[in-house]
């Protein structure tokens, strides 16, 4: 009796021991794994007025992800994130229609991310800009 | 729930069985000692070293422009880089450590003796494959210490008569160590010798299960049918103690002493295995001064330079090294207590303190 309160003491001991040691080496494998946090490049970003003539569109990295600042013909300007909200891929600029189109699977977004057809839930997110003596600050 | 699940599995695959041949009902001699656990901590450290490899391929980038910034970056940037390259860096030496303590304990109980001539053998490539893989890894941060001397460890080569400078040409993908060489040593380190080493240590394991495990010639009685080279027979030991849980806990008690030792070196000696040269970025115009191979290779390094002709140091090496690797088919006597073999007892002390001199020789020269 004595003896089997013993080995029950010395099982959990041993059992403690190994998931302490389980968790002090697991710990810096998944800090080691993880992305650092705030490791997506510039949050903020200027690019001059005259870069972007009126209908076109600039595609740039913003905070990690893709985004796409667009002049519209009617000279107002508009940034985007540029990834569909279907399943992520990125959407492509079609000038001659004033639109977004995603090659994945056919989803159709206007000047304003909205959602024009195809299978995207969610219009595109927009991004605030500002400009200032012909500089667009993005972000 | 634990018992659940293994009689879940004992209906469908007869677990209970497999626990009963391997580990309950696997006796081993009642005399063995702690020197038999090393194997066990062998594959635990092969095992953290596969581990840590894979881990520091994540970040590691394997071209000469970027290698030495992508390990900077592991161990400056990346959270806890620092613990996997170290554990990494330092097992690597505790390998080799571990491994020449295994062979000499195998050494000085005779287990090489037949019918054990081949777990011998497979043992002595599997130290020259370590040898290899730690060689190969050397050069992966692209150090001035990794470049040099690998320069040193490949030029060696060069001694071999008639195809010598040929054969370093190949070695290094080109006449000097570059890009091509960084090439073919990464391959070489992370995708060749790991599966070479991994199948080695499989046929180690199946001819230690075919034989049977060898009883150590000295303390309590052996228990083994003694071997007759007849007919073959496993040697088991009637009588014996069983593997699980028995000598299962000396192996733990042995890892966990393994651990201690190794982690103190990881936390407290963490400058172990780089001097100042690991620190700078390779420089192929630049010889740093004094440039030294890893402790294991002091010794081979300062034959080379005691001898006047490099073909004669590499001679004399590649000769003893033979010995060694064929000492089960050159000493055949059936005694294996060491006390009882005064003459290989004085062999072995005597080639052990050369090595240390060598050694401590090439490291102070």
């Amino acid at each position: 009796m004595e003896n089997e309160g013993r080995r029950k003491f010395l099982g959990v001991c041993v059992a403690g021991a190994t998931a302490a040691a389980a968790v002090a080496a697991g710990y810096p494998v998944f800090r080691y794994l993880a992305p650092k946090s705030g490791q997506g490049g510039a949050a903020k970003l200027v690019i001059p007025v005259g870069e972007l003539k009126e209908g076109d569109a600039k595609f740039f990295e913003f905070a990690g992800s893709s985004a796409v600042l667009i002049k519209t013909k009617s000279g107002e300007l508009v940034a985007l994130s540029a990834v569909c909200t279907h399943l992520g891929c990125i959407v492509q600029w079609v000038k001659e229609k004033q639109q977004f189109l995603c090659p994945c699977h056919g989803g159709q977004f206007s000047t304003d991310g909205t959602v024009l057809g195809g299978p995207p839930p969610r219009p595109l997110a927009k991004i605030p800009l500002t400009v200032t003596e012909g500089n667009i600050t993005i972000g | 729930m634990l018992k659940r699940l293994y009689r879940w599995l004992d209906l469908r695959i007869g677990v209970g069985e497999i626990v009963e041949k391997e580990l309950t009902g696997y006796l081993l001699p009642r005399n063995i000692n702690e020197w038999y656990s090393l194997g066990s901590v062998l594959l635990v450290i092969f095992a953290l070293q596969v581990i840590t490899g894979m881990l520091l391929m994540i970040y590691y980038v394997p071209d000469a422009d970027k290698a030495f910034k992508s390990v900077t970056f592991i161990m400056n940037e990346v959270p806890y880089g620092w613990l996997i390259r170290l554990c990494h860096a330092v097992g690597s030496n505790m390998m080799v450590a571990v491994l020449i303590l295994h062979m000499l304990s195998t050494l000085l109980m005779g287990s090489y003796k037949a019918p054990r001539e081949l777990n011998w053998v497979t043992g002595f490539t599997l130290l020259a494959l370590v040898q290899g893989i730690s060689l190969t890894g050397y050069l992966a941060p692209w150090s001035q210490l990794s470049f040099w001397a690998t320069t040193v460890a490949t030029n060696s080569a060069s001694a071999v008569p008639v195809v010598g400078p040929y054969l370093v040409e190949f070695l290094r993908g080109g006449k000097l160590v570059g890009p091509p060489t960084l090439g073919r040593f990464f391959a070489l380190h992370a995708a060749v010798l790991p599966v070479v080493i991994a199948a080695v240590i499989g046929a180690h394991l199946f001819l230690l299960k075919r034989t049977g495990i060898s009883a150590p010639p000295f303390g309590r009685e052996g228990t083994a049918n003694p071997f007759e080279a007849q007919q073959y027979h496993y040697q088991g030991h009637p009588g014996g103690i069983p593997f699980f849980p028995n000598y299962v806990l000396q192996d733990l008690t042995s890892i966990s002493i393994y651990f201690a030792v190794f982690l103190a070196v990881v936390f407290f000696w963490p400058g172990m295995p780089f001097t100042p040269d690991a620190f700078v970025p390779a420089d192929p115009f630049k010889t740093p001064a004094h440039i030294k191979p890893e402790w294991y290779f002091l010794a081979n390094y300062q034959t080379l330079k005691i001898f006047p002709s490099e073909l004669l140091g590499l001679s004399v090496q590649a000769a003893a090294m033979t010995f060694l690797a064929l000492l089960p088919f050159i000493d055949r006597s059936p005694e294996r207590h060491p006390l009882k073999r005064p003459v290989f007892l004085t062999l072995v002390i005597a080639g052990i303190l050369l090595w240390i001199a060598l050694s401590v020789w090439g490291h102070l020269s």
